[in-house]
């Protein structure tokens, strides 16, 4: 345990040398949150109720899904396609310690670093902005089903990059790129899922995604208090599925890795 | 400028760059399926946002569906030509800038058409086409401002991406300022108008996707006066000249340093 600790406190380090590649990073975190905050408020501005939002709740679900955008999506883990496809996964396959926990302690960190700097920005935001926000009935629950949510997300993650064992070109990027773009809008991260019609609903809400921004944002909302164990329980489900999927991805790849490129 | 001699670089860099995009064509295929799902996805937001609402500080959905695919045609365009910005930032890094100054090309030529996005193409074949359907009847005038506008258009843009190209060369960053315009710069994927006074105006005259995307729109729909027009002119033309004098500027910074 002692040596993950050591990579999590190395990769904090790391992420801290390159201070105006950080800055940067958050700037464009800020300006992709108020991007979407002011565009919901002027929808919302003209739009008393949007389905079944209104103002507050819509801006409400905005500053959630910024939290877990941080919480959930903040990881350096991406690095590890590149890696295989590079070849210089066999520096790591050479040493005493789980590639896959490795990737998981440097996450960590970097959510860490990420929820930090967002704490900061989103009081400064909230003070700028003044938004009536709506606060959470079962705090405890959000923040259990965000964790896990942040989990399933490293899963999720790890096996897109494993990808690269596959196809090594453009250092796994394209694979990812298309991840990126499904991700972003079917995890509830941009648009509230439920602004669609029904029957689209049906079809998101049996994929895993929306149980990383959508469902958490409902337990903050009280929207989903009849749900609340199903949630837990199939987040939990996509959770195993991609563990193991990962695990059996993982070994397949191995044995097919040929340290190209070294 | 040996306009024959831009011709065939420019023929000959892009002719590489499509031969390397077939070469791996599993790789194109998932960009490519990336950005149409993507577009997709907000075209089919805008769908099921008319079914819950009507109108958005005064637009109809159908009038922001327009604005939205114009926003994609500009946004398309911009990255089709140049894509290079995107690729550079190594040559800065590692001082191979050295080489791209010595060429007897303009070097923020090659920095900026050094790689043309083919695969924006598909996405681009498709906004035109949705364009055609969506589009209202625009009469003759509209049509002509609007050819004006693009050419408005295309020159912030060419100047929002020497801007980032100096930037790069000053401060070896270039990643994140890019898209920290297009974070902006998505913004105008509704018509600036729906923001705040101080919203708009930042959006118009700081970072100008106001006039690069919404502009270009509202002339479709007859939204522009004659002055509105003419201090777009003037101002693409001085924030043209001010990118280049910046990049200028960069140059006489640029350190070599890794070289």
């Amino acid at each position: 345990m002692r040596k993950y600790w050591t990579i999590f406190k190395l990769s904090w380090q790391n992420s801290l040398v390159y201070r105006l590649n950080f800055v940067m990073w958050r700037v464009r975190s800020v300006i992709g949150f108020l991007a979407s905050y002011l565009f919901w408020l002027a929808l919302t501005g003209s739009n008393h109720q949007i389905g079944s939002y209104t103002q507050t709740s819509l801006l409400t679900y905005i500053f959630v899904a910024g939290f877990l955008r941080n919480l959930v999506f903040s990881n350096i883990s991406y690095s590890a396609c590149a890696e295989i496809a590079s070849g210089d996964l066999n520096n790591f396959l050479l040493k005493p310690f789980s590639y896959l926990k490795y990737w998981f302690s440097r996450d960590l960190a970097d959510k860490l670093l990420n929820l930090i700097f967002f704490g900061g920005e989103i009081i400064l935001l909230y003070l700028i902005l003044r938004p009536v926000i709506v606060m959470p009935l079962h705090l405890l629950a959000f923040l259990g089903i965000s964790l896990l949510s942040g989990i399933l997300f490293f899963f999720l993650s790890f096996l897109v990059s494993s990808f690269s064992f596959w196809h090594p070109e453009h250092d796994g990027w394209p694979l990812r790129f298309l991840f990126l773009m499904i991700i972003d809008f079917l995890s509830g991260a941009s648009i509230p899922l439920d602004i669609f019609p029904p029957a689209i609903i049906k079809v998101f809400k049996i994929m895993p995604f929306s149980y990383l921004v959508y469902y958490p944002a409902q337990v903050w909302l009280g929207q989903a208090e009849k749900e609340m164990v199903g949630i837990f329980l199939l987040t939990g489900f996509w959770l195993v599925i991609f563990y193991l999927l990962t695990r059996l991805v993982w070994r397949q790849g191995l044995k097919s890795y040929a340290a190209y490129g070294r | 400028m040996n306009l024959k001699r831009y011709i065939v670089y420019w023929l000959k860099n892009n002719s590489l760059t499509l031969q390397s995009l077939l070469a791996d064509r599993l790789s194109s295929i998932l960009f490519i399926f990336g950005k149409l799902l993507r577009f997709s996805f907000y075209l089919g937001f805008l769908f099921a946002l008319k079914l819950k609402i009507k109108l958005v500080t005064g637009y109809n959905i159908d009038q922001l569906v327009v604005f939205f695919l114009i926003y994609n045609l500009f946004d398309l365009v911009g990255q089709l030509f140049y894509r290079g910005v995107y690729w550079y930032r190594a040559d800065i890094l590692s001082g191979a800038f050295d080489f791209t100054l010595l060429k007897p090309i303009n070097p923020l030529f090659q920095v900026l058409t050094s790689h043309t996005d083919f695969l924006d193409l598909p996405q681009l074949i498709i906004v035109l086409a949705c364009l055609v359907i969506f589009l209202p009847g625009v009469s003759a005038a509209e049509a002509l401002v609007f050819v004006i506008l693009s050419f408005v258009s295309m020159l912030l843009l060419t100047a929002v991406h020497i801007f980032v190209a100096a930037i790069g060369v000053i401060t070896t960053e270039v990643d994140h300022t890019i898209w920290i315009f297009r974070g902006l710069s998505g913004m105008a994927q509704v018509p600036v108008d729906v923001y705040s006074r101080a919203v708009r105006d930042f959006l118009t005259f700081v970072v100008p996707v106001g006039i690069i995307f919404t502009f270009p729109a509202k002339s479709l729909f007859g939204l522009l006066s004659v002055p509105i027009i003419t201090l777009a002119l003037f101002f693409a033309f001085t924030f043209y000249l001010l990118s280049l004098k910046f990049w200028q500027y960069a140059l006489k910074k640029y350190s070599s340093a890794s070289s």
